[in-house]
């Protein structure tokens, strides 16, 4: 891959992704950009690597349980001889005069079909759901488009995925990892367009004007509105 | 709405190149000696592919001894509980006895590989018990776990055409009516009686745009894609 991310997770965060300690909201967003990055990938396996190492290391007790009945049980399965095919799972979203391929696990969550909204200011917001401690939203800002004023309750990690938008502290284009803290009041702004995926603790809440929800449509309902309607 | 520059007609569905080479590097340069005929016959890596290949329930025996405690820290750690954390040494270890027969040494150390999927297991068992969206799993986070290495060059083409088209346009061309009654029942999802509440409308006047809603859409829908 070219193009080279200027900013990435921190290594404290990635220490968090190799142990598996994070919620999946921000997995999701880690392993995304890992999937871009180069470094990171590297960084992570030598994390996961550290982390066995921890695991090793851990006092471990289970209180003496008994469990030869449970390897009666496993051995009775049979093995694997190979690796299941992996299923097949879009993977490239189509703009206007081109298309961006997406992180696999991002293609994965993607898959059963993204629900574009329409805020206010050119900002479009397709929210997926991942767990119960994020809120998970593709983002779409069209050229030209600025989001309102607003800060966070938790922290918001902004992942680029196509285009470029920059805010009062950067520039940020594809494969760059953003994380801001409730202390940040931002106003991203995008000249050339950008898609993004984002990860929120809490919901944002907007300090100036309101993010109007404007015709929030999607085919994947209004098919099924079709097809509800034969039956009138 | 000819603003909208996103036009989400079709997303394609492919498959993704596995990228492990980093990793496998990493595994490579580790501590323990990798050259199989160099192998210690009592060490993990020695056991794990006793299991795999020979099926040997001994191999497993003291691979399950090795390692289920740990495991079983591991399952506390995260979730706290002692049942989830039994049921996760369950998880894990039927997870080594199933795939054994795929490990070779290009994946890293015995202890790596089980510890990483000890973590992926947790994962995916904490996700299930809170019942939170199953559409991706640990596989998907971290890829890697079990790939066909052979698979890696392998790149395959299978594309399905998914619509997503935006229906704005059609629907802007309703009578603004219409569109309030289409937006309250299809987009919101508001009963018929709901819907006729809020629009202040009888419902079987509703029930009457609703339906000539829905046949100019599918016209318009029609001509555009015939
Ligand atoms: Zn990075």
């Amino acid at each position: 891959m070219i193009n080279e991310a200027n900013f990435h997770p921190s290594t404290e965060l990635l220490q968090k992704f190799a142990a598996g300690t994070l919620s999946g909201g921000m997995n999701v967003a880690i392993s995304a950009h890992v999937e871009l990055c180069e470094l990171c990938r590297k960084q992570t396996s030598e994390l996961e690597a550290k982390a066995t190492i921890d695991w090793l290391q851990t006092p471990a007790d289970d209180n003496g349980a008994e469990y030869s009945d449970m390897i009666a049980n496993i051995i009775s399965h049979p093995q694997l001889n190979k690796a299941e095919e992996k299923k097949s799972i879009l993977s490239e979203m189509h703009m206007l005069d081109h298309s961006v391929s997406l992180p696999k696990v991002l293609a994965k969550a993607a898959a059963e079909g993204l629900v574009w909204k329409k805020l206010g200011g050119g900002i479009n917001q397709a929210q997926i759901s991942l767990d119960d401690e994020t809120q998970c939203e593709f983002i779409y800002m069209q050229p030209g488009s600025q989001t309102p004023v607003h800060k966070h309750q938790g922290s918001e990690v902004t992942l680029v995925l196509d285009g470029s938008f920059s805010d009062e502290l950067g520039q940020y284009g594809r494969s760059d990892f953003i994380m801001r803290t409730s202390i940040d009041v931002h106003q991203p702004r995008s000249d050339e367009g950008c898609l993004c995926f984002a990860v929120l603790d809490k919901p944002l809440t907007f300090t100036k004007g309101i993010a109007r929800l404007l015709n929030p449509l999607n085919n994947y309902r209004f098919k099924k509105a079709l097809s509800q309607n034969t039956n009138f | 709405m000819a603003d909208i520059s996103l036009a989400m007609d079709t997303i394609m569905m492919g498959t993704f190149p596995a990228k492990k080479e980093a990793q496998r590097k990493q595994a490579r340069d580790s501590s323990v000696p990798l050259a199989a005929n160099r192998l210690d016959p009592d060490s993990d890596e020695s056991l794990l592919i006793a299991v795999g290949t020979k099926q040997s329930t001994d191999a497993f025996n003291e691979l399950f001894n090795r390692f289920s405690k740990r495991v079983f820290a591991h399952g506390m750690k995260i979730t706290r509980n002692e049942q989830l954390s039994k049921d996760l040494v369950q998880e894990a270890m039927l997870t080594v006895w199933q795939k054994a027969p795929l490990y070779d040494l290009d994946r890293g150390t015995a202890q790596s590989w089980i510890f990483t999927l000890t973590r992926n297991r947790c994962f995916d068992m904490l996700r299930k018990q809170k019942r939170q969206p199953s559409c991706v799993s640990a596989d998907d986070i971290w890829p890697g776990e079990f790939e066909d290495v052979d698979a890696h060059g392998k790149k395959e083409h299978e594309f399905i055409e998914v619509e997503i088209s935006l229906v704005e346009k059609y629907l802007s061309q309703l009578p603004a009516a219409q569109q309030a009654v289409v937006e309250q029942v299809y987009l919101f999802d508001r009963t018929h009686e709901e819907a006729s509440a809020l629009l202040e409308i009888p419902l079987g006047t509703l029930k009457s745009r609703l339906r000539l809603a829905m046949g100019k859409l599918r016209q318009l829908i029609g001509n555009e894609n015939d």
